[in-house]
């Protein structure tokens, strides 16, 4: 069964982590090794990371069909930072995974303790979508 | 560039979706599966992904030991991811203009949905 992970710890107009060059490393360091180990097995699909949200844009179409672009974002909305996606055999397994991703280090090496929201996906598109 | 074109709805929103007739979701469906197949005749096409109901998200931390704590409640107000594109694109623009034919996709009535897509750029593979 697949499930996403994902962290949504991120603020609007947030740019880069003023975190020291160290604690970065750090926090990337600890990321690879876990893709790395769900890479080994097996269960990694997929693993992405987003752009900072001072770039994301909301879309809409307008009458002519054309695209409005607008970038403003409530205060209180959550941005999507990064997902895994990951083929586990039990939901417990994904969570387990998730609390591993959740202890990731933050400033100073503490674990961040972020919550990460686990769903799960459709095992395949709908056959109707493709 | 890499896109990623992110869907969102809340609780209330999904539950609407599920009032919809069938002609309706079938209709839906036709222009979203249209815009697949021109997406990957572009080549632009990497992936999509529907995500499961709402009703099964859990939010999950590590305690200090390392075991899940998981919880199944969130704010009546909060977005759930619905589903995603990832297309592969020359410019931002273009990323804009697939967000704006999904957003004109038709939802009940044949009424263009006008659903807001949350458009961002990957950090990782260029």
């Amino acid at each position: 069964m697949k499930y996403i992970l994902m962290m949504n710890t991120m603020r609007a107009g947030q740019g880069v982590p003023t975190w020291p060059t160290k604690d970065l490393q750090a926090h990337i360091g600890f990321m690879k090794t876990l893709n790395k180990e769900l890479r080994e097995s097996g269960e990694l699909v997929a693993a992405e990371g987003l752009a900072f949200p001072n770039q994301a844009k909301l879309v809409r179409a307008g009458s002519n069909g054309l695209p409005i672009t607008d970038g403003v974002f409530p205060e209180s909305k959550e941005f999507l930072a990064g997902f895994w996606i990951v083929d586990v055999d039990t939901p417990d397994r994904a969570y387990a995974i998730a609390a591993k991703a959740s202890a990731a280090p933050g400033p100073g090496g503490a674990p961040l303790n972020m919550p990460i929201e686990v769903r799960p996906v459709m095992s395949a598109p709908p056959p109707e979508m493709m | 560039m890499k896109y990623i074109l992110l869907m969102s709805g809340t609780k209330a929103g999904v539950d609407g979706y599920h009032t919809w007739s069938q002609k309706d979701i079938e209709t839906h469906m036709a222009v979203l599966k249209g815009i697949n197949k021109e997406l990957t005749e572009s080549g632009e096409f990497v992936a999509t992904q529907g995500l499961a109901n709402p009703r099964d998200a859990r939010l999950v931390t590590g305690q200090k030991n390392g075991v899940p704590v998981t919880d199944g409640i969130f704010p009546e107000s909060k977005e759930f991811l619905l589903g995603y594109w990832i297309v592969d694109v020359a410019t931002p623009e273009r990323a804009y203009a697939i967000a704006g034919r999904i957003s004109a996709a038709p939802g009940p009535g044949e009424v263009p949905t006008n659903m807001p897509i949350e458009v961002r750029q990957f950090a990782t593979h260029g």
